[in-house]
């Protein structure tokens, strides 16, 4: 169908990246980071959010959306385990920088590591008893361990309960470029640095061993075996990876928000950054993002109408889904392969 | 008289109260084409997964190239060099031929995630070497003009071959291929065989379940029969072709006999 083609955004990119050369690509990708960058800068546009600040948008929900959606895709969209319980690693980021930046003096590239090496444990501790799980069963059990750590985290005394943690610092200047509550240019750049850093990731290892070895677990996880892939240790790296980016996520958002408490991280986060790996296409990182800058700032967009943005947003979700059952941008079908071209 | 590569030693295997495999021996020695034949469930698929540790036997060991393999993981018995094909077809299919391929090579690869995530020289080095040596397995089984279609979209001819392709990227000593010419015309059939030949001329060992006996008279070198998961014969083609017992489990016996 003529009209069809017409609209598939996702082959037509594609096909521009394709038929470019080397220069060419390096010189579309510079532009495209160089243009987002610029967009905090754009707030008197028609991109405006009325009530909510434009640029506080910007970082949050919509870049560490992104960012936790690129992080959920790798393991829902690559490796096809439905995980429920995401915002539990967003959670430990988070509150491993409130506590280690109101108790000791490191700041927040220092906690970084440790907010990420944190996720990454409890997606190790998650993982290995319940990766032997899977489809439903494994939903389950990942969104039982989203509510424990939220309800851990409601009903101890050394996450401060449900009052949460107030007066989380801020990251420390990086030169000329300040971190101010007022204007949050900086901390939409370091969200983005973060965001390339975990597209790099994704392709990376898309095109090797590990890309291929999620590959196969999605498609049939018995034969992937049976043909030799360590299932096992690569769902485990999967969800420890995905973990690793929520984290990180976590880390940033609670430095960024200076307060946090239990209730930032209900099931509601999890679904939602499901939701956007859904919405934009589930398995392509473009549509990823896509679908995650859109839910993200959607809502804000339309807060001028109060109570009815919820319906308008469901609306969107139920019409888009109707229309796109893939997603905006679904997994490349075409027959390519992952492989890189001209032997790396 | 060759090496025996893998002994089945008094296998039993049940599933609750059903006997599937009941004290089966089973050898095979290096460079044969072994055929695994017997009426519909005697237990032949569940010798396959008894090999490659889908299941646990009940009972009995296998032993393969000198180590037990009982026990171990399904991905640990596949590096150690015993690959399968699937009687319903089991590809990739939304990885084209050559990832198919690829993927199956990938466990012999000494670099993991961290390296690949760096693009060390040796990852680097090993993907250009697996990638080459997919091409030749392709090329060699004949279905090489396919390597970037999407294995979902080709023929089911050729999809059967890729399986044996796959197989053959985890560098097996042993092949079990498990109904290969199911489906295919007699004309199919005839390149099948030549393809089987040609792989144990290559030097790997097979192992075949098939129902197409003039394959299997063509090609085998010694036919096992399995009957209600207990082995009945145990020869060359010719010789069980005449068993009586052979011909009893598959005709039946004439009424005035009994």
């Amino acid at each position: 169908m003529k009209i069809r083609n017409y609209w598939n955004l996702r082959d037509w990119g594609a096909g521009i990246w394709e038929r470019s050369g080397r220069p060419a690509r390096v010189l579309i990708a510079l532009t495209t980071i160089f243009l987002v960058s610029l967009l905090p800068f754009a707030g008197a546009s028609f991109l405006a959010t009325p009530i909510a600040a434009y640029d506080a948008v910007l970082v949050y929900p919509v870049a560490v959306f992104v960012l936790m959606a690129l992080g959920l895709n790798i393991v829902v969209g690559k490796s096809g385990m439905l995980d429920l319980g995401y915002v539990a690693f967003f959670a430990i980021g988070a509150y491993t920088m409130a506590i280690m930046g109101t108790t000791t003096s490191l700041n927040t590239w220092e906690i970084m590591p440790f907010g990420i090496a944190f996720a990454m444990i409890a997606g190790v501790i998650l993982g290995l008893p319940t990766l032997r799980l899977r489809g439903d069963y494994l939903a389950i059990v990942t969104l039982g361990f989203g509510e424990i750590v939220r309800l851990v985290l409601l009903n101890s005394s050394w996450s401060k309960g449900p009052n949460g943690i107030a007066n989380v610092p801020m990251p420390p200047d990086i030169g000329p470029l300040k971190f101010k509550l007022d204007d949050q240019k900086v901390f939409f750049w370091v969200v983005l640095i973060m965001i390339l850093l975990t597209i790099w990731m994704i392709r990376r290892l898309s095109v090797r061993r590990p890309g291929r070895a999620w590959e196969a677990i999605r498609q049939d996880e018995d034969a992937a075996e049976l043909m030799g892939v360590a299932t096992l240790k690569y769902k485990i790296w999967s969800f420890t990876l995905g973990a690793a980016i929520g984290g990180a996520a976590g880390v940033l958002y609670a430095s960024k928000n200076l307060f946090i408490a239990p209730e930032m991280f209900t099931l509601n986060v999890s679904i939602l950054i499901l939701a956007c790996v859904v919405f934009g296409g589930i398995g392509n990182i473009w549509g990823v993002i896509v679908g995650a800058v859109i839910l993200g700032y959607l809502p804000d967009r339309i807060r001028f109408i109060s109570d009815a943005r919820l319906l308008v947003f469901g609306l969107v979700l139920v019409i888009v889904m109707n229309f796109r059952p893939d997603g905006l941008l679904p997994r490349k079908k075409r027959e390519k392969a992952i492989v890189k071209k001209g032997a790396i | 008289m060759a090496k025996v590569l893998l002994s089945l030693e008094n296998l039993t295997m049940k599933f609750g109260g059903v006997t599937a495999l009941n004290e089966v021996n089973l050898e095979i020695r290096e460079g044969e084409i072994l055929a695994l034949i017997g009426p519909n469930g005697a237990g032949k698929t569940t010798v396959f997964n008894v090999i490659t540790g889908v299941y646990q036997a009940t009972s009995g060991s296998i032993n393969f190239n000198g180590q037990k393999i009982g026990g171990k993981k399904r991905f640990q018995i596949t590096g150690l060099g015993i690959a399968r094909t699937f009687q319903n077809i089991r590809l990739f299919g939304d990885m084209t031929t050559l990832e198919n391929v690829i993927t199956a090579t990938d466990v012999h690869k000494k670099s993991g995630l961290v390296s690949s995530l760096f693009g060390t020289p040796r990852a680097r080095r090993e993907e250009r070497e697996h990638r080459a040596k997919a091409h030749e397995i392709l090329q060699f089984i004949g279905i090489d003009e396919y390597s970037d279609r999407l294995a979902r979209n080709l023929p089911y001819g050729v999809q059967r071959r890729l399986e044996i392709a796959r197989a053959l990227g985890t560098s097996p000593k042993l092949l079990l291929l498990d109904e290969p010419a199911a489906g295919f015309n007699p004309q199919e059939k005839v390149e099948l065989a030549a393809t089987i030949k040609k792989v144990r001329d290559a030097g790997y060992t097979v192992l075949l379940i098939e129902h197409d006996m003039s394959l299997i008279m063509g090609i085998s070198d010694r036919v096992v029969v399995l009957d209600f998961g207990t082995k009945i014969a145990d020869g060359s083609p010719a010789d069980v072709q005449n068993d009586p017992r052979v011909i009893e489990a598959y005709l039946g016996v004439p009424a005035d006999a009994s």
